[in-house]
């Protein structure tokens, strides 16, 4: 179930698609393909700054792993989980 | 020819009903904010309520036309009257229901020397709603599955045609209702036939987020001038009351497709569904700027202005790069107006802000 969702989100959330998300300092982001937006905090906003800035998963969550001093395997399922909730929104 | 900014340009559709108010004073809005525009915007309306015969702001006067059901007659006598007193530059028509009386009439304006970028007759047709369908097979747009319909018994048996409620049951000219069972679709059939007459569209549902495209075609099969929005917020009847610049591409696609497809000569809004499943879905064309066409000015991509340099034959329209992000919000507010400006619409069918007898 968590694969398909997992699986649902990458699509949803390509790398060129996250490109072209408007991210403001604040974590108001802006979708200009669908005229959504929403919030993402601090935390947030730094998954999806290396999301952006990856070509992958793994690389997102080396990334993020660094920025934040943490185990691999905590910051890839965290990148997983912030990833299907961004899912829903895209 | 005169300069296009210092036209008189005539626009109609001045009603401001908040629920779904007409374009007409978006499009004076345009016109006049515009900073190369040095002319004025007179304005034509069909009732002595509709608020832009008082809004002297984007209306500089106006005055009462005949409906359109008096036919093309009428309406051009009552122009002729108005551009003895004012010297018309060029009609922007605003409405669905008046369209074909200016098409009719396209000749005889431009010996008078009024100038309309508007649509032909055969494309005004194509485009309604009795047959988009058959238009969109031909050149591989999709649409929700639909149906004409003359008899609402088709509502007992909508299953057995393979059509599942929800679905949404659409009058000829305006106006829609989404109904769940066959008594709500046989009521809203019989108040949009009472209302628009026959015949009424049945269309299915589909799922999605609702975008639209205010443009205006060259009469050549180019769009010329585009702004894409997306609603997000609408009035009971549908219309939009908030929304947002957004670019699709699919949407810019669809559109493309279409406006070649009827080599489009004038405005036109075009609204669809981008369905969840990513495909555009069309909604309709409508053969006029919409209501929010002041967010084109906001994105300084003003169409109306736009139309005004076609018709003087410039080629460049100064639209700048299409950018997301600009909303609007729609707003209601009252107008004053005074006894004597309204005691000269009811008797006069004038109103203006000099004091130059129109009763003729």
């Amino acid at each position: 179930m968590t694969d398909s969702l997992l699986a649902g989100a990458l699509s949803q959330c390509s790398g060129d698609r996250l490109r072209q998300l408007a991210v403001s300092d604040t974590g108001f982001v802006f979708d200009p393909q669908t005229g959504q937006s929403f919030t993402v905090n601090a935390t947030g906003r730094l998954v999806l700054d290396c999301l952006k800035r990856s070509d992958g998963l793994e690389e997102a969550a080396q990334c993020l792993a660094e920025d934040c001093d943490v185990p691999l395997e905590l910051a890839l399922s965290s990148v997983e989980a912030f990833l299907m909730q961004l899912g829903r929104y895209l | 020819m005169r300069n296009w900014r210092h036209w008189k340009v005539a626009v109609t559709g001045i009603n401001a009903h908040a629920e779904n108010p007409g374009p007409g004073l978006a499009v004076a809005r345009c016109l006049v904010e515009h900073r190369e525009f040095r002319g004025s915007v007179l304005g034509l309306a069909y009732d002595a309520l509709d608020a832009g015969l008082y809004d002297h702001d984007n209306c500089q006067s106006s005055y009462l036309i005949p409906y359109p059901s008096a036919g093309d007659e009428a309406l051009l006598e009552r122009i002729k009257v108005i551009h003895s007193l004012e010297g018309i530059d060029a009609v922007i028509p605003c409405l669905d229901s008046e369209l074909q009386n200016f098409i009719s009439l396209r000749s005889e304006l431009a010996d008078l020397g009024i100038q309309m970028l508007i649509p032909s007759r055969d494309q005004f047709n194509l485009r309604a709603k009795n047959h988009l369908v058959d238009l969109c097979s031909k050149i591989g747009v999709a649409v929700p599955r639909s149906k004409m319909l003359t008899d609402p018994g088709f509502f007992d048996r909508a299953a057995r045609e393979g059509f599942e409620y929800p679905l949404v049951v659409k009058g000829v000219f305006y106006d829609a209702a989404i109904v769940y069972n066959a008594f709500e679709a046989k009521a809203a059939f019989s108040r949009l036939v009472g209302k628009w007459g026959y015949p009424c569209l049945v269309q299915e549902v589909v799922n999605g987020d609702e975008l639209n495209l205010a443009g205006v075609g060259d009469g050549r099969g180019n769009l010329t001038g585009f702004v894409m929005m997306r609603k997000r917020a609408v009035t009971d009847k549908g219309k939009a009351w908030a929304g947002v610049t957004v670019v699709d591409e699919a949407l810019h696609a669809t559109a493309s497709k279409l406006v070649r497809a009827l080599a489009w000569r004038g405005p036109l809004e075009v609204e669809v569904i981008k369905g969840t499943d990513g495909k555009i879905y069309l909604i309709e064309i409508n053969p006029r700027f919409p209501s929010w066409i002041y967010l084109s000015h906001a994105v300084d991509r003003n169409l109306p202005v736009a139309v005004l340099r076609m018709l003087a034959g410039e080629k460049d329209l100064q639209l700048t790069q299409h950018e997301p992000g600009t909303f609007f919000i729609r707003h209601a507010r009252e107008l004053i107006v005074n006894l004597k400006d309204f005691e000269s619409v009811l008797v006069n069918g004038y109103c203006g802000g000099d004091a130059v007898d129109r009763s003729a």
